[in-house]
Protein backbone atom coordinates (compact mmCIF):
# COMPACT_ATOMS: atom_id res chain seq x y z
CA UNK A 1 0.00 0.00 0.00
CA UNK A 2 1.20 3.07 -0.93
CA UNK A 3 1.58 6.44 1.85
CA UNK A 4 1.92 9.68 0.98
CA UNK A 5 4.90 10.92 2.63
CA UNK A 6 2.83 14.00 3.96
CA UNK A 7 0.93 11.90 6.47
CA UNK A 8 4.12 10.12 7.36
CA UNK A 9 4.32 12.64 10.42
CA UNK A 10 3.99 9.90 13.39
CA UNK A 11 4.82 6.70 13.77
CA UNK A 12 1.75 5.27 15.61
CA UNK A 13 0.00 6.72 12.78
CA UNK A 14 1.93 4.90 10.29
CA UNK A 15 1.70 1.56 12.37
CA UNK A 16 -2.14 2.03 12.01
CA UNK A 17 -2.17 2.76 8.27
CA UNK A 18 -0.06 0.04 7.71
CA UNK A 19 -1.51 -3.29 6.03
CA UNK A 20 -2.46 -5.53 8.73
CA UNK A 21 -2.53 -9.31 7.72
CA UNK A 22 -6.19 -10.74 7.19
CA UNK A 23 -7.63 -12.68 8.96
CA UNK A 24 -9.21 -16.32 7.94
CA UNK A 25 -12.61 -17.33 8.85
CA UNK A 26 -13.95 -20.68 8.96
CA UNK A 27 -16.92 -22.20 9.38
CA UNK A 28 -17.45 -26.08 10.59
CA UNK A 29 -20.86 -27.45 10.12
CA UNK A 30 -22.69 -24.09 11.66
CA UNK A 31 -26.36 -23.98 12.11
CA UNK A 32 -28.42 -21.08 13.34
CA UNK A 33 -32.25 -22.00 14.64
CA UNK A 34 -34.58 -19.11 15.81
CA UNK A 35 -37.28 -19.78 18.14
CA UNK A 36 -40.35 -17.64 16.98
CA UNK A 37 -44.05 -17.20 18.18
CA UNK A 38 -45.02 -20.07 15.08
CA UNK A 39 -41.87 -22.00 16.39
CA UNK A 40 -38.30 -22.70 15.71
CA UNK A 41 -37.16 -21.67 12.55
CA UNK A 42 -34.31 -23.37 11.02
CA UNK A 43 -32.28 -20.49 9.52
CA UNK A 44 -29.25 -21.80 8.68
CA UNK A 45 -28.81 -25.40 7.84
CA UNK A 46 -25.35 -26.87 8.95
CA UNK A 47 -22.80 -24.94 6.63
CA UNK A 48 -18.91 -25.11 6.38
CA UNK A 49 -16.96 -22.78 4.78
CA UNK A 50 -13.38 -21.34 4.88
CA UNK A 51 -12.75 -17.85 4.06
CA UNK A 52 -9.36 -17.73 2.86
CA UNK A 53 -6.96 -14.21 4.01
CA UNK A 54 -7.63 -11.53 2.01
CA UNK A 55 -10.57 -13.04 0.09
CA UNK A 56 -13.53 -11.10 -0.99
CA UNK A 57 -16.47 -13.27 -0.74
CA UNK A 58 -19.96 -12.16 -1.84
CA UNK A 59 -22.58 -14.58 -0.20
CA UNK A 60 -26.07 -14.19 -2.69
CA UNK A 61 -29.19 -15.63 -1.95
CA UNK A 62 -32.99 -15.00 -1.75
CA UNK A 63 -34.44 -13.14 0.82
CA UNK A 64 -34.47 -14.71 4.34
CA UNK A 65 -32.13 -17.58 3.50
CA UNK A 66 -29.86 -17.09 6.13
CA UNK A 67 -26.82 -15.15 4.48
CA UNK A 68 -27.29 -12.12 6.89
CA UNK A 69 -27.83 -14.70 9.72
CA UNK A 70 -24.20 -16.26 8.86
CA UNK A 71 -22.84 -12.50 8.94
CA UNK A 72 -24.53 -11.87 12.00
CA UNK A 73 -22.66 -15.34 13.35
CA UNK A 74 -19.19 -14.56 12.39
CA UNK A 75 -19.88 -10.90 13.71
CA UNK A 76 -20.59 -12.48 17.21
CA UNK A 77 -24.05 -10.53 17.17
CA UNK A 78 -25.49 -14.35 17.69
CA UNK A 79 -24.22 -17.36 18.78
CA UNK A 80 -24.41 -20.14 16.57
CA UNK A 81 -27.12 -23.06 17.15
CA UNK A 82 -24.54 -25.48 16.65
CA UNK A 83 -21.35 -25.99 15.14
CA UNK A 84 -18.33 -23.26 15.30
CA UNK A 85 -17.68 -20.35 13.91
CA UNK A 86 -13.89 -19.67 13.89
CA UNK A 87 -11.93 -16.49 13.18
CA UNK A 88 -7.84 -17.19 12.52
CA UNK A 89 -8.48 -20.93 14.31
CA UNK A 90 -10.05 -19.04 17.50
CA UNK A 91 -13.61 -19.74 18.67
CA UNK A 92 -16.07 -16.12 17.72
CA UNK A 93 -17.27 -15.65 21.16
CA UNK A 94 -18.57 -11.94 20.87
CA UNK A 95 -18.58 -8.94 18.76
CA UNK A 96 -14.56 -8.04 18.22
CA UNK A 97 -12.70 -4.98 17.00
CA UNK A 98 -10.83 -7.49 14.71
CA UNK A 99 -14.17 -7.43 12.80
CA UNK A 100 -15.87 -4.73 11.25
CA UNK A 101 -19.81 -4.47 10.10
CA UNK A 102 -21.20 -2.40 7.82
CA UNK A 103 -24.73 -2.36 7.65
CA UNK A 104 -27.72 -1.94 5.51
CA UNK A 105 -28.40 1.10 7.13
CA UNK A 106 -25.53 3.55 7.42
CA UNK A 107 -25.38 3.23 11.60
CA UNK A 108 -23.65 6.77 11.72
CA UNK A 109 -24.52 8.47 14.78
CA UNK A 110 -26.75 11.70 14.53
CA UNK A 111 -24.76 13.39 17.59
CA UNK A 112 -21.83 13.66 16.43
CA UNK A 113 -20.21 15.11 12.75
CA UNK A 114 -18.03 13.22 9.99
CA UNK A 115 -15.00 13.15 11.43
CA UNK A 116 -15.85 12.10 15.01
CA UNK A 117 -18.33 9.38 13.75
CA UNK A 118 -14.64 7.82 12.16
CA UNK A 119 -13.06 8.86 15.55
CA UNK A 120 -15.28 6.95 17.46
CA UNK A 121 -13.52 3.69 16.45
CA UNK A 122 -10.26 4.77 17.30
CA UNK A 123 -11.24 5.53 20.80
CA UNK A 124 -9.95 2.54 21.85
CA UNK A 125 -6.16 2.84 20.67
CA UNK A 126 -5.43 4.33 23.93
CA UNK A 127 -1.98 5.15 22.55
CA UNK A 128 -3.27 7.38 20.11
CA UNK A 129 -3.13 11.40 20.86
CA UNK A 130 -6.20 13.23 19.93
CA UNK A 131 -4.41 14.85 17.01
CA UNK A 132 -3.29 11.44 15.51
CA UNK A 133 -6.78 10.36 16.11
CA UNK A 134 -8.01 13.43 13.61
CA UNK A 135 -4.78 12.59 11.31
CA UNK A 136 -5.65 8.64 10.75
CA UNK A 137 -9.92 9.72 10.82
CA UNK A 138 -8.69 12.60 7.99
CA UNK A 139 -6.83 9.36 6.15
CA UNK A 140 -9.77 7.47 5.74
CA UNK A 141 -12.18 9.97 4.99
CA UNK A 142 -9.35 11.10 2.27
CA UNK A 143 -9.95 7.18 0.79
CA UNK A 144 -13.98 7.96 0.83
CA UNK A 145 -12.92 11.47 -0.83
CA UNK A 146 -15.16 12.91 1.96
CA UNK A 147 -12.10 15.25 3.67
CA UNK A 148 -14.35 18.42 2.49
CA UNK A 149 -16.99 17.02 4.83
CA UNK A 150 -15.45 16.19 7.67
CA UNK A 151 -17.27 18.86 10.12
CA UNK A 152 -20.44 18.16 8.24
CA UNK A 153 -23.29 16.44 10.46
CA UNK A 154 -24.94 13.45 9.40
CA UNK A 155 -28.37 14.28 7.85
CA UNK A 156 -26.65 16.49 5.89
CA UNK A 157 -25.31 14.12 3.28
CA UNK A 158 -26.59 12.07 0.58
CA UNK A 159 -27.44 8.39 1.32
CA UNK A 160 -24.07 7.45 -0.32
CA UNK A 161 -21.89 9.57 1.08
CA UNK A 162 -23.11 8.36 4.15
CA UNK A 163 -22.49 5.05 3.15
CA UNK A 164 -19.19 6.09 2.41
CA UNK A 165 -18.81 7.26 6.05
CA UNK A 166 -19.93 4.42 7.27
CA UNK A 167 -17.10 2.37 4.90
CA UNK A 168 -14.00 5.02 6.22
CA UNK A 169 -15.97 4.37 9.89
CA UNK A 170 -14.87 0.53 9.54
CA UNK A 171 -11.51 1.16 7.71
CA UNK A 172 -10.12 3.14 10.55
CA UNK A 173 -9.06 1.06 13.43
CA UNK A 174 -8.21 -1.35 10.43
CA UNK A 175 -9.66 -4.63 11.04
CA UNK A 176 -8.45 -7.70 9.67
CA UNK A 177 -12.30 -8.64 8.70
CA UNK A 178 -15.05 -6.63 6.97
CA UNK A 179 -18.33 -7.79 6.94
CA UNK A 180 -20.35 -5.87 4.85
CA UNK A 181 -24.76 -6.23 5.15
CA UNK A 182 -26.01 -5.11 1.91
CA UNK A 183 -24.47 -2.00 2.50
CA UNK A 184 -25.33 -0.37 -0.78
CA UNK A 185 -29.18 -1.96 -0.70
CA UNK A 186 -30.63 1.20 -0.23
CA UNK A 187 -28.71 3.63 -2.75
CA UNK A 188 -29.76 4.27 -5.98
CA UNK A 189 -28.45 2.71 -9.11
CA UNK A 190 -26.18 5.06 -10.19
CA UNK A 191 -24.54 5.94 -6.95
CA UNK A 192 -24.24 1.84 -6.19
CA UNK A 193 -22.16 2.26 -9.55
CA UNK A 194 -19.81 4.68 -8.18
CA UNK A 195 -18.90 3.19 -5.33
CA UNK A 196 -18.30 -0.19 -6.69
CA UNK A 197 -15.30 1.32 -8.10
CA UNK A 198 -14.17 3.14 -4.84
CA UNK A 199 -14.56 -0.23 -3.03
CA UNK A 200 -12.18 -2.30 -5.29
CA UNK A 201 -9.55 0.59 -5.11
CA UNK A 202 -10.22 0.16 -1.30
CA UNK A 203 -9.93 -3.39 -1.02
CA UNK A 204 -6.82 -3.45 -3.52
CA UNK A 205 -5.13 -1.10 -1.13
CA UNK A 206 -6.33 -2.13 2.18
CA UNK A 207 -5.81 -6.00 2.00
CA UNK A 208 -8.35 -7.09 4.00
CA UNK A 209 -10.95 -10.31 4.40
CA UNK A 210 -14.42 -9.27 3.17
CA UNK A 211 -17.39 -10.60 3.57
CA UNK A 212 -20.03 -9.11 1.58
CA UNK A 213 -24.21 -9.77 1.68
CA UNK A 214 -26.10 -8.91 -1.27
CA UNK A 215 -29.20 -10.03 -3.62
CA UNK A 216 -27.81 -7.81 -6.00
CA UNK A 217 -26.15 -10.08 -8.57
CA UNK A 218 -24.64 -7.73 -10.71
CA UNK A 219 -23.22 -6.76 -7.33
CA UNK A 220 -21.85 -10.22 -6.44
CA UNK A 221 -19.72 -10.76 -9.90
CA UNK A 222 -18.73 -7.19 -9.99
CA UNK A 223 -16.91 -7.36 -6.43
CA UNK A 224 -16.41 -10.79 -5.79
CA UNK A 225 -13.52 -13.23 -5.87
CA UNK A 226 -15.73 -16.11 -4.93
CA UNK A 227 -19.28 -16.15 -4.85
CA UNK A 228 -22.02 -18.43 -2.88
CA UNK A 229 -25.36 -18.63 -4.11
CA UNK A 230 -27.60 -19.69 -1.10
CA UNK A 231 -31.13 -21.86 -1.55
CA UNK A 232 -34.24 -21.25 0.16
CA UNK A 233 -34.73 -21.39 4.17
CA UNK A 234 -33.50 -23.18 5.30
CA UNK A 235 -29.94 -21.73 4.13
CA UNK A 236 -27.59 -23.61 3.00
CA UNK A 237 -24.62 -22.93 0.25
CA UNK A 238 -25.68 -24.16 -2.91
CA UNK A 239 -23.14 -23.54 -5.47
CA UNK A 240 -19.61 -21.89 -5.13
CA UNK A 241 -18.55 -19.66 -7.93
CA UNK A 242 -15.18 -18.48 -8.92
CA UNK A 243 -14.36 -15.26 -10.75
CA UNK A 244 -11.89 -15.60 -12.32
CA UNK A 245 -11.72 -11.75 -13.47
CA UNK A 246 -9.22 -9.29 -12.90
CA UNK A 247 -9.20 -6.05 -11.09
CA UNK A 248 -10.62 -3.14 -11.56
CA UNK A 249 -13.83 -4.38 -12.95
CA UNK A 250 -16.15 -2.12 -14.79
CA UNK A 251 -19.68 -2.66 -13.54
CA UNK A 252 -20.55 -3.22 -17.45
CA UNK A 253 -17.70 -5.29 -18.33
CA UNK A 254 -19.40 -8.28 -20.53
CA UNK A 255 -17.52 -10.45 -18.51
CA UNK A 256 -19.19 -9.26 -15.90
CA UNK A 257 -22.36 -9.67 -17.00
CA UNK A 258 -21.71 -12.77 -17.97
CA UNK A 259 -20.72 -14.16 -14.09
CA UNK A 260 -23.81 -12.02 -13.27
CA UNK A 261 -26.28 -14.62 -15.57
CA UNK A 262 -24.30 -17.54 -14.54
CA UNK A 263 -25.14 -16.53 -10.31
CA UNK A 264 -28.76 -15.45 -11.25
CA UNK A 265 -29.15 -18.79 -13.35
CA UNK A 266 -28.69 -20.51 -10.16
CA UNK A 267 -30.69 -18.26 -7.89
CA UNK A 268 -33.62 -18.29 -10.49
CA UNK A 269 -33.82 -22.09 -10.41
CA UNK A 270 -33.81 -21.85 -7.09
CA UNK A 271 -37.17 -19.87 -6.57
CA UNK A 272 -38.42 -21.44 -9.26
CA UNK A 273 -38.54 -25.29 -7.80
CA UNK A 274 -40.26 -25.03 -5.32
CA UNK A 275 -42.62 -22.76 -2.95
CA UNK A 276 -41.65 -19.74 -2.34
CA UNK A 277 -41.84 -18.23 1.22
CA UNK A 278 -41.67 -14.26 0.51
CA UNK A 279 -42.75 -12.72 3.95
CA UNK A 280 -44.33 -15.21 6.73
CA UNK A 281 -47.98 -14.08 5.56
CA UNK A 282 -47.42 -14.56 1.86
CA UNK A 283 -47.12 -17.64 0.49
CA UNK A 284 -46.17 -17.89 -3.47
CA UNK A 285 -46.98 -21.06 -5.39
CA UNK A 286 -44.98 -22.89 -7.69
CA UNK A 287 -45.06 -20.90 -11.30
CA UNK A 288 -46.44 -18.00 -9.59
CA UNK A 289 -42.84 -16.72 -9.38
CA UNK A 290 -41.34 -13.60 -10.64
CA UNK A 291 -41.25 -14.34 -14.82
CA UNK A 292 -37.60 -12.21 -14.30
CA UNK A 293 -35.95 -11.45 -18.14
CA UNK A 294 -32.51 -12.14 -18.26
CA UNK A 295 -31.34 -8.61 -19.33
CA UNK A 296 -32.99 -7.41 -16.27
CA UNK A 297 -29.71 -8.62 -13.99
CA UNK A 298 -28.68 -5.74 -12.23
CA UNK A 299 -32.11 -5.95 -9.87
CA UNK A 300 -31.34 -9.27 -9.02
CA UNK A 301 -34.10 -11.03 -7.19
CA UNK B 1 -53.28 50.03 37.74
CA UNK B 2 -51.63 46.85 37.82
CA UNK B 3 -47.96 48.14 36.17
CA UNK B 4 -48.63 51.06 38.56
CA UNK B 5 -48.43 48.34 41.74
CA UNK B 6 -45.62 46.41 39.89
CA UNK B 7 -43.50 49.39 39.83
CA UNK B 8 -44.36 50.00 43.07
CA UNK B 9 -43.12 47.31 44.00
CA UNK B 10 -40.10 47.29 42.39
CA UNK B 11 -39.31 50.56 43.80
CA UNK B 12 -40.10 49.67 47.24
CA UNK B 13 -37.44 46.87 46.80
CA UNK B 14 -39.62 43.56 47.19
CA UNK B 15 -39.72 42.72 43.54
CA UNK B 16 -36.24 41.92 42.29
CA UNK B 17 -35.38 39.56 45.93
CA UNK B 18 -38.37 37.86 45.57
CA UNK B 19 -37.72 36.88 41.64
CA UNK B 20 -34.08 36.56 43.10
CA UNK B 21 -35.52 34.23 45.74
CA UNK B 22 -38.08 31.90 43.81
CA UNK B 23 -35.33 31.77 40.86
CA UNK B 24 -32.18 30.45 42.94
CA UNK B 25 -34.53 28.09 44.92
CA UNK B 26 -35.62 26.93 41.57
CA UNK B 27 -32.03 26.38 40.26
CA UNK B 28 -31.31 24.25 43.32
CA UNK B 29 -34.16 22.56 43.74
CA UNK B 30 -34.85 21.77 39.92
CA UNK B 31 -30.98 21.13 39.72
CA UNK B 32 -31.87 18.15 42.44
CA UNK B 33 -34.36 17.17 40.43
CA UNK B 34 -32.64 16.83 37.62
CA UNK B 35 -30.01 14.55 39.06
CA UNK B 36 -32.41 12.37 40.39
CA UNK B 37 -34.48 11.71 37.55
CA UNK B 38 -31.30 10.72 35.46
CA UNK B 39 -30.53 8.22 38.02
CA UNK B 40 -33.67 7.22 38.04
CA UNK B 41 -34.34 7.05 34.33
CA UNK B 42 -31.31 5.32 33.62
CA UNK B 43 -31.48 2.84 36.03
CA UNK B 44 -35.30 2.80 34.48
CA UNK B 45 -33.96 2.53 30.89
CA UNK B 46 -31.63 -0.11 31.77
CA UNK B 47 -33.47 -2.32 33.87
CA UNK B 48 -36.52 -3.68 32.50
CA UNK B 49 -37.20 -4.82 36.11
CA UNK B 50 -37.03 -1.31 37.85
CA UNK B 51 -39.00 0.17 34.55
CA UNK B 52 -41.91 -1.94 35.30
CA UNK B 53 -41.83 -1.67 38.90
CA UNK B 54 -41.60 2.52 38.81
CA UNK B 55 -43.06 3.40 35.68
CA UNK B 56 -46.66 3.56 36.81
CA UNK B 57 -45.83 4.62 39.87
CA UNK B 58 -43.90 7.88 38.42
CA UNK B 59 -46.81 8.12 35.92
CA UNK B 60 -49.13 8.18 39.11
CA UNK B 61 -46.87 10.48 40.25
CA UNK B 62 -47.34 12.97 37.42
CA UNK B 63 -51.44 12.98 37.54
CA UNK B 64 -50.92 14.52 40.82
CA UNK B 65 -51.40 18.83 41.19
CA UNK B 66 -48.00 19.80 42.00
CA UNK B 67 -49.91 21.93 44.64
CA UNK B 68 -50.92 18.51 46.53
CA UNK B 69 -47.49 18.32 47.31
CA UNK B 70 -47.63 21.42 49.73
CA UNK B 71 -49.14 19.56 52.76
CA UNK B 72 -47.18 16.68 53.00
CA UNK B 73 -43.92 18.83 52.55
CA UNK B 74 -45.50 21.24 55.44
CA UNK B 75 -45.82 18.10 57.83
CA UNK B 76 -42.12 16.83 56.85
CA UNK B 77 -40.48 19.87 56.74
CA UNK B 78 -42.25 22.28 58.89
CA UNK B 79 -42.74 25.74 58.07
CA UNK B 80 -39.37 26.63 59.67
CA UNK B 81 -37.41 29.39 58.04
CA UNK B 82 -35.31 27.00 55.29
CA UNK B 83 -36.33 26.00 51.58
CA UNK B 84 -36.50 22.24 52.19
CA UNK B 85 -39.75 21.76 52.12
CA UNK B 86 -39.91 24.25 48.81
CA UNK B 87 -37.19 22.17 47.59
CA UNK B 88 -39.10 18.90 48.20
CA UNK B 89 -41.93 20.44 46.13
CA UNK B 90 -39.84 21.16 43.53
CA UNK B 91 -37.72 17.61 43.45
CA UNK B 92 -41.60 15.99 44.17
CA UNK B 93 -42.84 17.89 40.59
CA UNK B 94 -40.69 17.50 38.00
CA UNK B 95 -38.26 14.25 38.95
CA UNK B 96 -40.74 12.12 37.46
CA UNK B 97 -41.00 13.43 33.65
CA UNK B 98 -37.17 13.80 33.68
CA UNK B 99 -37.18 10.08 34.53
CA UNK B 100 -39.96 8.97 32.74
CA UNK B 101 -38.53 10.95 29.42
CA UNK B 102 -34.86 9.24 30.22
CA UNK B 103 -35.96 6.02 30.54
CA UNK B 104 -38.63 6.42 26.98
CA UNK B 105 -35.28 7.72 25.67
CA UNK B 106 -32.85 4.79 26.28
CA UNK B 107 -35.54 2.57 25.30
CA UNK B 108 -36.33 3.99 21.99
CA UNK B 109 -32.44 4.19 21.11
CA UNK B 110 -32.58 1.98 17.53
CA UNK B 111 -30.48 -0.86 18.23
CA UNK B 112 -28.20 -0.76 15.36
CA UNK B 113 -26.88 2.31 17.00
CA UNK B 114 -25.56 0.20 19.82
CA UNK B 115 -24.32 -3.04 17.62
CA UNK B 116 -22.14 -0.59 15.49
CA UNK B 117 -20.87 0.75 18.74
CA UNK B 118 -20.60 -2.95 19.69
CA UNK B 119 -18.66 -3.76 17.14
CA UNK B 120 -16.42 0.05 16.93
CA UNK B 121 -15.04 -1.75 20.31
CA UNK B 122 -17.32 0.24 23.05
CA UNK B 123 -16.53 -0.63 26.46
CA UNK B 124 -19.14 -1.04 28.97
CA UNK B 125 -18.51 2.65 30.55
CA UNK B 126 -18.22 4.32 27.36
CA UNK B 127 -21.54 2.50 26.06
CA UNK B 128 -23.31 4.76 28.36
CA UNK B 129 -21.83 8.11 28.05
CA UNK B 130 -20.59 8.22 24.55
CA UNK B 131 -23.87 6.43 22.98
CA UNK B 132 -26.37 5.50 25.34
CA UNK B 133 -26.59 8.95 26.73
CA UNK B 134 -26.22 11.08 23.35
CA UNK B 135 -29.17 8.93 21.75
CA UNK B 136 -31.32 9.41 24.72
CA UNK B 137 -30.43 12.90 24.81
CA UNK B 138 -33.76 14.36 22.86
CA UNK B 139 -36.20 12.51 24.90
CA UNK B 140 -34.13 14.19 27.49
CA UNK B 141 -34.13 17.63 27.19
CA UNK B 142 -37.94 17.28 26.19
CA UNK B 143 -38.58 15.86 29.93
CA UNK B 144 -36.33 18.63 31.17
CA UNK B 145 -38.22 21.20 29.56
CA UNK B 146 -41.65 19.65 30.97
CA UNK B 147 -40.11 19.31 34.55
CA UNK B 148 -39.03 22.78 34.42
CA UNK B 149 -42.71 24.19 33.64
CA UNK B 150 -43.93 21.59 36.62
CA UNK B 151 -41.44 22.52 38.80
CA UNK B 152 -42.47 26.05 38.31
CA UNK B 153 -45.58 25.56 39.74
CA UNK B 154 -44.13 23.83 42.60
CA UNK B 155 -41.81 26.29 43.55
CA UNK B 156 -44.88 29.03 43.27
CA UNK B 157 -47.41 27.09 45.05
CA UNK B 158 -45.19 26.05 48.03
CA UNK B 159 -43.90 29.70 48.13
CA UNK B 160 -47.80 30.31 48.31
CA UNK B 161 -48.18 28.83 51.88
CA UNK B 162 -44.46 28.88 53.55
CA UNK B 163 -42.52 31.51 51.93
CA UNK B 164 -41.38 34.54 53.40
CA UNK B 165 -39.79 35.85 50.08
CA UNK B 166 -40.30 35.04 46.51
CA UNK B 167 -42.82 35.11 43.77
CA UNK B 168 -45.53 32.89 45.01
CA UNK B 169 -45.03 35.40 48.47
CA UNK B 170 -46.14 38.44 47.00
CA UNK B 171 -49.03 36.95 45.55
CA UNK B 172 -49.93 35.36 49.21
CA UNK B 173 -49.30 39.05 50.11
CA UNK B 174 -51.37 40.86 47.39
CA UNK B 175 -54.09 38.76 48.25
CA UNK B 176 -53.49 39.44 52.81
CA UNK B 177 -53.84 42.91 51.31
CA UNK B 178 -56.80 42.70 49.10
CA UNK B 179 -54.79 43.98 46.66
CA UNK B 180 -55.98 42.53 42.93
CA UNK B 181 -53.13 44.61 40.98
CA UNK B 182 -50.69 42.90 43.08
CA UNK B 183 -52.15 39.75 42.37
CA UNK B 184 -52.57 39.90 38.75
CA UNK B 185 -48.83 41.62 38.25
CA UNK B 186 -47.12 38.63 39.75
CA UNK B 187 -49.27 36.58 38.03
CA UNK B 188 -48.08 37.73 34.70
CA UNK B 189 -44.76 37.94 35.87
CA UNK B 190 -44.97 34.54 36.70
CA UNK B 191 -46.41 33.36 33.29
CA UNK B 192 -43.35 35.81 31.67
CA UNK B 193 -40.89 34.14 33.41
CA UNK B 194 -41.82 30.75 33.16
CA UNK B 195 -42.16 31.29 29.24
CA UNK B 196 -38.88 33.01 29.19
CA UNK B 197 -36.89 30.41 30.62
CA UNK B 198 -38.94 27.48 28.43
CA UNK B 199 -38.24 29.67 25.44
CA UNK B 200 -35.03 30.86 25.63
CA UNK B 201 -32.67 28.29 27.57
CA UNK B 202 -34.61 25.27 27.24
CA UNK B 203 -36.32 25.56 24.00
CA UNK B 204 -32.82 26.53 22.82
CA UNK B 205 -30.81 23.81 23.82
CA UNK B 206 -33.92 21.90 21.97
CA UNK B 207 -33.69 23.25 19.07
CA UNK B 208 -29.67 23.39 18.99
CA UNK B 209 -30.08 19.54 19.55
CA UNK B 210 -32.65 18.83 16.68
CA UNK B 211 -30.68 20.32 13.93
CA UNK B 212 -27.58 18.56 15.03
CA UNK B 213 -29.70 15.41 14.56
CA UNK B 214 -31.26 16.80 11.41
CA UNK B 215 -35.00 16.29 13.08
CA UNK B 216 -35.84 19.64 12.21
CA UNK B 217 -34.65 22.35 9.52
CA UNK B 218 -32.08 25.11 10.29
CA UNK B 219 -33.03 28.60 9.58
Amino acid sequence: MEIDPKKQSSSEVLSLELPVKPAKVSLLGTTKAFATRKGIIDALQPTTLEVREGEFLVLVGPSGCGKSTLLNLIAGFDAPTSGQVLVDGKTVTGPGYDRMVMFQEHALFPWLNVIDNVIFGLKRKRKLTRADRREVARYYLDLVHLTKFENAYIHELSGGMKQRVALARALAPNPRILLMDEPFGALDALTRERLYGQVQEIFARTQKTVIFVTHNVREAACLGDRVMVFTQRPGRIKREITLNLSRPRAFNDPAVSEYAAQILIELKSELEGEEVLYDEENQLHRNAVLPLPDHFLADGI
Amino acid sequence: MVAERLWELWSDGYFLPSLKATLTRMSIGFGMSVVIGLIFGLAMGTSSTINQSLKSLFLGLQTLPTVAWVPISILIFGVKDNDNGIYFVIVMSSMASVAISTADGIANIPPLYLRAAQTLGTSRWAMGWRVIFPAALPSIVTGIKLGWTLGWHGAVSAELIKGTAGIGFLLHMGRELNDMSQVVGIMIITIMMGLLLDRFLFGTIERRIRQRWGLERSH
